[in-house]
């Protein structure tokens, strides 16, 4: 039993040694390591237009750390700011910025997809092409298969978000029967972006008839059948800030 | 996190993964005791 003795004095001691080594490396690189890191915060900076801002690159215990802490962007706005910790971020070898006055998503505005972005896009989809559906029922006609999906996928990025899912009729027939109508022609697009995946949650659905023909159609128009998108509560789902700065 | 942690856990780490792959290669059945 000598030997595993010995071998643990030697294990102790190489961890020992591990720990010494781990000290003086960071002893030895960390102040230039920081120093090249503070130089090219301070350059990214003032690129992105956050010019009283400054990188401190020093653990709350004031060690030098890899994990940037940003003072002075107080009166800056949400956007500067977000450009801001992204480029300190962009730096090589920043691990995760945070801000002296709470916190703000590093990614900008612009890569959160935001919801009206969304609407848009659906818009964009059914203007040239509808969701048309078997007369007067609420199935949806095979042909627009392909086109419900495309609606799902732009939907996709805005979940979170509450969507209205709006049917019109066109004016033909009594309007209590448009209105059940075009209720039910919304349940059934709700119904098939649910079974694409989008949250039964998110959806809201309503029919109006004919009330609100397509701006300069006549009521009577059969153009005026179709189902409208709109974002009504936005609520983005946002990235996990894994490592990044959170909510202010 | 200050640098000198993250070192010392990556280098106790690595430390900790040669130990534990030394064993397994070497340590576990002791040969060595019993062919002198």
């Amino acid at each position: 039993m000598r030997s595993l003795h010995r071998v643990r004095i030697a294990v102790l001691a190489g961890a020992l040694l591990v720990v010494l080594l781990a000290l003086l490396g960071a002893q030895m690189n960390a102040s230039a390591m920081i120093e090249r890191m503070s130089q090219q915060a301070a350059r990214g900076i003032a690129e992105a237009g956050g010019r009283p801002v400054r990188a401190l690159f020093v653990s709350p215990n004031g060690w030098p750390s890899r994990h940037p802490l940003l003072i002075g962007g107080e009166r800056l706005d949400e956007d500067v700011r977000g450009r801001v910790a992204k480029a300190v971020a962009a730096v090589p070898g920043v691990a995760g910025v945070r801000w002296a006055d709470g916190n703000t998503l590093a990614d900008s505005a612009a890569s959160i997809p935001s919801p009206r972005h969304c609407e848009q896009d659906v818009a964009g989809l059914l203007r040239a092409r509808t969701i048309r559906f078997e007369e007067s029922s609420a199935r949806i006609d095979a042909a627009s298969r392909s086109l419900v999906n495309e609606v799902a996928a732009a939907l996709r990025p805005c979940l979170g978000s509450i969507i209205s899912v709006t049917g019109h009729t066109d004016s033909s027939g009594s309007e209590a029967a448009n209105l059940a109508l075009s209720l039910a022609r919304a349940e059934a697009v709700r119904d098939a972006l649910v079974a694409r995946g989008i949250p039964r949650g998110g959806l809201r659905v309503r029919g109006l008839g004919s009330q609100r023909p397509v701006e300069g159609l006549s009521p009577a128009d059969p153009a005026n059948r179709r189902i409208e998108f709109a974002v009504v509560a936005t609520e983005p789902i946002t990235p996990t800030p894994v490592d990044m700065p959170g909510p202010r | 996190m200050p640098i000198w942690l993250e070192l010392l856990i990556l280098l106790l780490l690595t430390y900790g993964g040669g130990l534990a792959i030394g064993w397994v290669i070497w340590g576990r059945n002791r040969s060595g005791e019993n062919h002198g």
